[in-house]
């Protein structure tokens, strides 16, 4: 299991540092790793044998690779980390399959807070905007799904999300027919197709710390996931105060995606597909699936939002395109090898 | 007299008493060929227009701020519809044009706007302007006004000084995450070809498109034109550019090279030419050398 894990990481790297050598800009391989090397170099200390390289990348192109691509690197793999925790444990909590955060209204929800702002025009506080949408939806989703017990059914909490993330698509299309002028919706479609383009370090290392924490809490959470899958009388015979864990943990994922989609925009498919594909891998058990799925769901994206940028380069494709494309044959086979089974 | 828009024909068998347009671009067309008279109803103004129009635009009445209903058209009794983008006249739009031809309403669709590849210009250029102006001219029975309009704007395209310092540009248009651009068929391209600017996007086969922060960084313009629009204004995107940590570093968003432009005036239309004096005015005044 460990070497499964650091054999992963290491393709996660790579990956991620193939992925910095990657671009319009025509900048080699080796450009890009000696200016690394003379970042690392001169930012540990100034030494005087002089075997810091000088920076071979002008200012320009300095700036292409370490606030433009390096972010969006990091950015990808957080992102992609996060949103696949999010659908494993929202798959576990609901014991759906078909649950991540799109179902439980949550990107939704979002995606109203951000078309709202984007059409005022207040671009400085989208991602709050998004924030506060997120979590509203899925409170608003779990105030629904609640019974009068304060149980919290899987399938009311299914039909509530989509219920919710219905009433929130309408008021996005409301908000664009209504209001988008001359190109406007332009910006507004490639927010809710999802892109890394923006990518900034703040939003960066936001993601990556919100999916380092979140993602440690809900990995240190795996026995009582497990007790889940089995159902809430299991659970509960097995000394999980069912309701209010569900509470807390479904209350984690919105916050974490709440975050991401304020960084990234509404991408879909990540959640739901990359645990499906590592559960055929590795089982249910959530000790191993919620690591592996971070770091596959950290691949995913990276690989994707990779290819998003350079394949029809000088344009860029909205990733949330690519993760469809790909996710949804993925999702079709799934779905027939359970069929058959 | 007919007219072919998209491929679908129109015939008008007087010139149109009652004119219903939709778009800025088809507001200032009827209004610069002094037909502003006989507007009944306009819709879907993407800004206010030019101040050489204002006059005539004065007692047109605004019938929508976006599409108009089938229904709101229809209650005007127009003989002549003429839309700036063909999906105004669409199910989604104000109605399908054969609905309203059906009805006996003609309908006219800028021929720039036209989307199907067998009517969709190769690249659009002022010649092409200049036939639509002349064949608007003939659909609402206003020949000279037209004639006079394209000999004044040739006049004055002619007399533009172009620059010749071979500096190249990005024509900004919206987005923050992604920008969408001027590309190398469309008006963008054609006002920045007569105004001596080379386009960073111009080897993509479209209108606009959208195009990654690398590759603007990559191709560093020597100057920016942003367009300005009431929804997403110049000043908005000169901060977007200030602000994303790859462009800070461009010379031409350092020292401000900006040229701005009204959005009306980036699609095919009355304000192409002005719009590319006004634009060498500005770059005359920049002072830029590459």
């Amino acid at each position: 299991m460990g070497l499964a894990l650091s054999a992963l990481a290491v393709v996660l790297a790579g990956v991620a540092g193939w992925a910095l050598t990657l671009g319009q800009a025509d900048i080699s391989t080796a450009q890009v790793w000696t200016s690394a090397w003379h970042h690392l170099c001169a930012g540990v200390s100034t030494p005087a044998g002089g075997w810091c390289p000088a920076n071979p990348l002008s200012e320009i192109q300095d700036a292409i690779v370490w606030s433009g691509r390096a972010p969006r690197v990091v950015a990808a793999a957080a992102v992609g980390a996060g949103l696949a925790l999010c659908g494993g444990v929202m798959q576990a909590l609901t014991r759906n399959p078909l649950a991540d955060p799109y179902l439980l209204g949550v990107s939704s929800g979002a995606s109203v807070g951000a078309v709202l702002v984007l059409v005022l025009g207040l671009a400085a506080a989208l991602p709050v905007a998004a924030f506060v949408g997120a979590v509203a939806a899925l409170v608003l989703t779990l105030a629904l799904a609640t019974g009068r017990g304060g149980g919290l059914s899987p399938v009311r909490t299914v039909l509530a999300g989509v219920a919710v993330a219905q009433a929130g698509s309408a008021v996005v299309s409301f908000v664009i027919f209504w209001s988008s002028t001359g190109d406007s919706y332009r910006e507004i479609l490639t927010w809710l197709m999802g892109s890394l383009g923006g990518a900034t370090w703040p939003e960066a290392l936001t993601a990556l710390g919100a999916t380092a924490v979140v993602g440690t809490y809900l990995a240190g959470q795996a026995r009582t996931l497990d007790a889940f899958t089995f159902g809430d009388v299991s659970a509960a015979s097995l000394g999980v105060a069912v309701t209010r864990t569900r509470w807390v943990l479904l209350g984690a994922t919105a916050l974490l995606t709440g975050l991401l989609v304020s960084v990234a925009g509404a991408i879909g498919f990540v959640g739901l597909v990359v645990p499906h594909a590592v559960r055929l891998l590795v089982g249910e058990r959530h000790h191993r699936l919620l690591p592996v799925a971070a770091l596959a769901g950290a691949t995913f994206l990276l690989l994707t939002d990779t290819a998003s940028r350079s394949l029809f380069e000088p344009r860029e494709l909205p990733v949330g395109i690519l993760t469809a494309v790909v996710g949804a044959p993925v999702f079709a086979v799934l779905l027939r090898r359970r069929a058959a089974s | 007299m007919t007219a072919t828009s998209c491929g679908v024909e129109t015939t008008l068998e007087a010139p149109p008493e009652r004119i219903v347009t939709i778009k800025s671009s088809a507001t200032e067309m009827v209004l610069a060929l002094g037909a502003g008279n006989r507007l009944v109803g306009t819709a879907f103004a993407d800004g206010p227009v030019p101040a050489d129009l204002a006059a005539a635009a004065t007692d047109v009445p605004v019938l929508a701020e976006k599409n108009p209903s089938t229904e709101a058209v229809l209650e005007l009794e127009p003989d002549l519809i003429y839309a700036g983008w063909e999906s105004n006249l669409s199910a989604d739009g104000a109605g399908e044009r054969a609905m309203f031809q059906g009805l006996g309403v003609a309908t006219y669709v800028s021929p720039s706007a036209c989307k199907g590849p067998a009517y969709r210009p190769e690249k659009l250029t002022f010649d092409l302007v200049f036939d639509e102006i002349a064949e608007a001219g003939r659909l609402l029975g206003a020949d000279e006004a037209a004639a006079d309009l394209v000999a004044e704007q040739r006049a004055e395209l002619d007399s533009v000084v172009r620059s010749d310092a071979g500096l190249t540009a990005l024509w900004y248009s919206s987005g923050e995450d992604v920008p969408y651009v001027g590309a190398g068929i469309g008006a963008p391209q054609m006002i920045m070809d007569a105004v001596g600017l080379e386009n960073v996007a111009g080897e993509v086969k479209d209108t606009w498109t959208s195009l990654g922060w690398e590759a603007v960084a990559e191709a560093n313009p020597d100057v920016i034109v942003l367009v300005d629009a009431t929804w997403n204004t110049a000043e908005h995107k000169r901060a977007t550019l200030e602000r994303n940590p790859v462009t800070a570093t461009l010379p031409a968003v350092q020292e401000e090279r900006y040229l701005v432009v009204p959005f009306p005036a980036t699609e095919a239309g009355v304000r192409n030419v002005p719009a590319v004096t006004d634009l060498a005015e500005q770059l005359a005044e920049l002072g830029v050398t590459p």
